[in-house]
């Protein structure tokens, strides 16, 4: 289904972001292969140069894929009106086997070109570019990403069937049975909530410790709480709390919560969720790099702004997700 | 933090002395950019308006519509059908319809020729949409009129016309109401006329009809019903409204997608234009980057003024492209598509459309548009951020 202007916009979005990312990947095979510090020959101070050029387009390449992400979702959401069975954007995700893993492509993407930013400009705070090789080595080996989420995208859209009516028999009713499907099924309600509560009390514990005194093993616990969470938190926000925001027990859906009938409330929790989450594990990845010449003092401030903002935005995420469970249970709902 | 953010505040106010001094150059592309903006933007909002429309007037179409066919065309259905649906439960009602098209042979136009049952569930939606008087039947037939027709045959409540027969007799009849402006998307066309008086103009014998509408109670039992109708009448198609709507937005999907890669290449033509105005440096621009440069810019920093200058034209251009193209589709009815989107027919509905535009469709122009422009101008931004300092000194 590519004449539709939603797969159009993202097909041309993704387009954008394969072209910049190869110019980006050749910039970083010259790096690769050219790069000496000391030297400085005309071509060394070109490929410094090229630097710059490189990092625009990688944070560019970040900028689209965010837009890709969010349309993605809500082009899912506007096919559904057009598939049979399909009555979210859950619906169309599921309509072939590309939806889902196109998705969380590009959500993994996300983290993916974000670490390679943060990567970047920890490197130019030092006068020696200690991670340049490092880098472009990353940025190598992001391009197969890129490809595999242009690839999956185009082979979900041109796997798409709308149901329209044909001229023979109009009849299409096998594919129509069933109603809402729910993304996830799991466990008992409470004993989500509980974990995922515990976790969050966990972390915030883990991050005022960090920032009272800063210890690196408790450094890594800290990122990897961070992509326990993240997982935990979509499960439970698909299971649990999306049914609270919609305000009906039976809609477990982690897409509809962007659009405007729930006030877009979507766009801010997933928006914490994400930035929480990429912010808090960076802070324990980039750990390794403060060995590098220069570099110790640079990570050592940025680890500590890091667990500052997702520490905030761990506590806002809380707030966005607690709210209409607790409005229920103020007014009296039961569990 | 607030050093950062200063410094950038700076860089925009520095962008925006720079667009200003530049203003010719920029407006052109700002120009040219709204244009291409204000094109993808209509098309997008009469593709959004004109499913809501559907939408809106579909809701109150009959849930089933069984059509017979007979050698893949369709033909008149016998009354008997509706006796054998008598045994399925969850229909409400099954109506006899009679619709046809009556050609104007003096104004070359097709009018749509509808006779409903008066036992119809919706009959008095129907009424509801109609200025002036009910329909009925005797002497000489009263019918509704939508607005085209009312228009083209000069007619008037109250007033008597004609219509041929197939064997070229008059029929008269007597115009009873006309319909509101709001459904003119499927009525403006119409002269909705009682069941008898439909079968008497098309002379269709009394134990058939066009189609038959079935009215079911529950619309989760839509398919499973129209299931069993096709198994017990399988020389029928059997319609059901949720897929009638489905084709209404894949059709207008299609067109407005159709319409969008048509687009592509003025988007394309654009893209190539934004390229050549962004590496085409002057040699006045050249010595402002290298003075900047000696001033104590760095590359990155001439970056983020070409990236806010980008944006600043974009955004302005998107504003201004947005604003036209919703003007355009309110206050002009998208004069300028509408036949694409809408169809050739002689007699127009007079549309008005109203979008409802929320943030997706914002996203959507925005990809389409902004996101290409920000793509082609990186590389030449980047270009013109690596001018060395010391060409100031030669040029």
């Amino acid at each position: 289904m590519f004449l539709n202007a939603w797969s159009l916009a993202l097909t041309l979005t993704s387009i954008a972001g394969i072209v910049l990312g190869g110019i980006a990947c050749r910039t970083a095979i010259r790096v690769l292969r050219h790069w000496n510090p000391a030297s400085d020959s005309e071509l060394q101070i070109r490929l410094e140069g090229e630097i710059w050029l490189s990092s625009t387009l990688v944070a560019y390449g970040l900028g689209f894929q965010i837009v890709s992400l969010i349309l993605f979702v809500l082009a899912a959401d506007e096919f559904c009106k057009v598939i049979v069975g399909a009555m979210c954007a859950t619906g169309s995700l599921l309509a072939n086997s590309y939806g889902m893993p196109a998705l969380l492509v590009k959500l993994v993407g996300v983290f993916f070109y974000g670490f390679w930013i943060v990567l970047h400009q920890l490197d130019i705070r030092s006068e020696s570019y200690p991670l340049v090789r490092t880098k472009y080595l990353y940025l190598l080996l992001l391009y197969p990403l890129m490809a595999a989420d242009v690839t999956l995208q185009t082979l979900y859209i041109a796997g798409l069937k709308p149901d329209i009516i044909t001229s023979c028999c109009a009849v299409v009713f096998a594919a129509a049975t069933g109603g809402g499907t729910n993304l996830l099924t799991l466990g008992s309600e409470n004993l989500q909530l509980l974990l995922y509560y515990l976790t969050m009390v966990l972390l915030l514990g883990l991050g005022g410790l960090l920032l009272w005194r800063w210890n690196r093993w408790l450094q890594a616990l800290y990122a990897v709480g961070w992509f326990w969470f993240f997982g935990l938190a979509l499960v439970v926000i698909t299971n649990v709390i999306s049914s609270y925001i919609y305000a009906m027990p039976y809609h477990h859906c982690p897409f509809c919560l962007l659009k405007p009938e729930y006030h877009y409330i979507g766009f801010a929790i997933y928006g914490t969720l994400i930035g929480g989450a990429f912010l808090g594990s960076s802070a324990g990845l980039v750990e390794p790099c403060k060995r590098r010449a220069g570099l110790a003092e640079v990570v050592a401030s940025y680890q500590k702004r890091a667990v500052q903002i997702s520490l905030i935005l761990l506590l806002l995420f809380a707030a966005l997700t607690s709210y209409h469970y607790l409005l229920y249970m103020a007014s009296g709902g039961e569990v | 933090m607030n050093s950062a953010l200063e410094k950038h505040l700076n860089i925009l106010d520095y962008a925006l002395s720079a667009l200003w001094r530049h203003r010719l150059k920029n407006g052109g592309i700002v120009v040219v950019f709204a244009a291409v903006i204000f094109l993808v933007a209509s098309f997008q909002l009469v593709t959004t308006a004109l499913t809501e429309t559907a939408g809106k007037v579909l809701a109150v179409t009959p849930e089933i519509t069984i059509q017979r066919m007979s050698a893949g065309r369709q033909e008149a259905i016998p009354l008997a059908y509706a006796e054998k649906l008598h045994d399925i439960f969850g229909i409400r009602a099954v109506v006899p319809r009679v619709w046809g098209y009556y050609f104007d042979e003096v104004r070359g136009a097709n009018y749509t020729v509808l006779g409903v049952s008066a036992d119809m569930p919706q009959a008095d939606e129907l009424s509801r949409a109609v200025v002036g008087g009910v329909m009925g039947s005797g002497g000489q037939g009263k019918v509704v009129v939508g607005r085209a027709v009312s228009q083209a045959l000069q007619l008037q409540p109250g007033q008597l016309f004609s219509l041929f027969r197939p064997n070229l007799s008059l029929k008269a009849m007597t115009v009873a109401g006309i319909f509101r402006p709001e459904t003119d998307l499927l009525t403006a066309d119409l002269i909705a006329m009682p069941l008898v008086e439909a079968r008497d103009l098309f002379l269709i014998p009394a134990s058939k009809a066009t189609d038959l509408c079935v009215y079911i109670s529950n619309p989760a039992e839509i398919g499973t019903i129209a299931e069993k109708i096709s198994k017990l009448l399988p020389d029928t198609r059997v319609l059901t409204r949720p897929q009638i709507q489905k084709t209404y937005q894949v059709v207008f999907g299609w067109r407005s997608g159709f319409a969008s890669v048509c687009l592509l290449a003025a988007l394309a033509a654009f893209a190539i234009l934004a390229w050549d105005k962004a590496s085409g440096l002057s040699p006045e621009e050249r010595r402002e980057i290298a003075i900047l440069k000696i001033l104590g810019w760095e590359t990155a920093d001439v970056l983020a003024m070409r990236f806010w200058e980008g944006g600043l034209v974009a955004g302005l251009a998107f504003l201004l492209g947005c604003t036209l193209a919703y003007l355009h589709v309110v206050f002009f009815g998208a004069s300028l598509f509408r036949p694409v989107l809408v169809g050739w027919s002689v007699l127009h509905p007079a549309l008005s459309l109203a979008p409802h535009v929320t943030l997706k469709e914002v996203l959507l122009l925005l990809a389409f548009t902004v996101v290409p422009y920000l793509a082609v101008t990186v590389v030449p931004a980047w270009r013109a951020a690596s001018v060395p300092a010391e060409s100031a000194l030669s040029g």
